[in-house]
């Protein structure tokens, strides 16, 4: 975990800049005991706002749409990986541990 | 590496301006994070970050210009993107699974994935916290209330149930670790270490007890008094009571999950006075029994 003070330096943020982002619920730290925790994957995303505010020039309200939009995409790139891991058998790939008795 | 001009799809001669314009144009197309998944984009976007780097810095541009540094002089190091997390097992606050809800509905492994990922989102639970207690032996039988100091500074209050076993996870709902959002808080998951006692030993719901008994009592018999956890407890001694016997105290054992209580075995052990007798060694020495009895009878090799 990573302290509110460690976060905001190593994000480059400020804390006005931090509440805002919390706010809009772009940034979901957990809160641990009476301060907020952070992970990398808070940095990471913290990093990804600032590509689209600062190199794409998207607006707030397109930042939130993009958010939204990738969170789902995530969710359903993980939801794919988990079912075709799941699915035992498919086309083209060799089966092990059953065999056709007549091939 | 190749050329960043040619790279950002520039002139030699183009203005800040239009480096800015072609990197930010590149950038909404290729930056990982809107591609995830495609990582020719993630290698492209990493050579366009480059030659953004150096070309964005007029004093780094010219001295590319002269020759006087190469195209690699300016790789800037980039962080995990946020794609790596994201796609990572479930269990961050972002993860969002409404993108299938409606898929869900009509199938029941789908609707099972999507609990999971439910499960990882915002107001998720806290995770449970595990402990180690280590408990006396007899409050584990009897039962008890103990104080567990936690090591963010509080105590949390463990109920030990009566007949609580070694190596037993004792569940305190809602005493873990704090959820994310509106998220309920973990469980606190205590494993009880029992103690071992000085002479009871546990085997099931059983306790097992050597009792030492004087000779008198051994052949004699009586009522004597037998520890148990419970407390002491009056006990028929037999006439003629050898080392080795053991006599069942019924229900004084430790209590069943199922109800009722196992029992308590007390396995006899004669013990002579711990200094030598006069009176007793003259009254053995004219005791015809004593000679003709042969206990290692059954010994010879």
């Amino acid at each position: 975990m990573i302290s509110k003070q460690q976060f905001l330096i190593r994000a480059r943020l400020d804390q006005a800049t931090l509440e805002a982002w919390i706010a809009e619920e772009w940034l979901i730290p957990s809160r641990a005991a009476d301060d907020l925790a952070f992970t990398d994957a808070d940095i990471a995303r913290a990093s990804l706002i600032r590509d689209l505010k600062e190199t794409m020039e998207v607006n707030d309200p397109g930042i939130g749409v993009i958010l939204s939009l990738l969170d789902q995409m995530h969710g359903l790139r993980r939801t794919l990986t988990e079912l075709l891991a799941a699915v035992p058998e498919r086309p083209g790939r060799p089966v092990s541990g059953r065999r056709d008795p007549t091939g | 590496m190749s050329d960043p001009y040619e790279i950002l799809g520039v002139e030699r001669a183009a203005s800040l301006e239009d480096i800015r314009k072609s990197y930010r144009r590149l950038a909404k197309k290729l930056h990982p994070d809107l591609n995830p998944g495609n990582r020719k984009a993630e290698e492209q976007f990493k050579e366009v970050s480059s030659a953004y780097d150096l070309l964005s810095d007029p004093d780094k541009r010219a001295r590319f210009d002269r020759g006087e540094i190469d195209a690699t002089g300016a790789e800037r190091p980039r962080q995990r993107f946020y794609k790596d997390f994201a796609s990572e097992a479930a269990g961050h606050p972002y993860a969002d699974a409404s993108g299938f809800e409606d898929l869900a509905e009509e199938d029941d492994f789908l609707s099972e994935l999507l609990r999971r990922h439910r499960q990882a989102r915002a107001n998720a639970p806290g995770p449970d916290v595990h402990y180690r207690l280590p408990i006396e032996f007899l409050d584990a039988v009897n039962g008890a209330t103990i104080r567990l100091n936690v090591p963010d500074g509080g105590t949390l209050e463990v109920k030990i149930p009566a007949g609580t076993d070694d190596g037993q996870v004792l569940r305190l709902r809602g005493k873990g670790a704090p959820g994310a959002g509106q998220g309920k808080p973990g469980d606190a998951l205590v494993e009880i270490a029992v103690k071992p006692h000085r002479f009871f030993i546990r085997q099931g719901d059983d306790i097992h007890l050597e009792l030492p008994i004087t000779l008198t009592e051994a052949v004699l018999g009586g009522r004597i008094n037998v520890p148990t956890p419970g407390g002491a407890v009056a006990m028929t001694l037999p006439k003629n009571s050898n080392t080795g016997t053991v006599l069942r105290l019924r229900g004084k054992g430790v209590r069943r999950h199922a109800g009722g209580h196992g029992d308590q075995l007390v396995k006899l052990k004669v013990m002579l006075p711990s200094a030598p007798d006069s009176e007793l060694e003259s009254f053995v020495s004219g005791w015809a029994g004593g000679k003709a009895y042969d206990p290692r009878r059954d010994m010879q090799p």
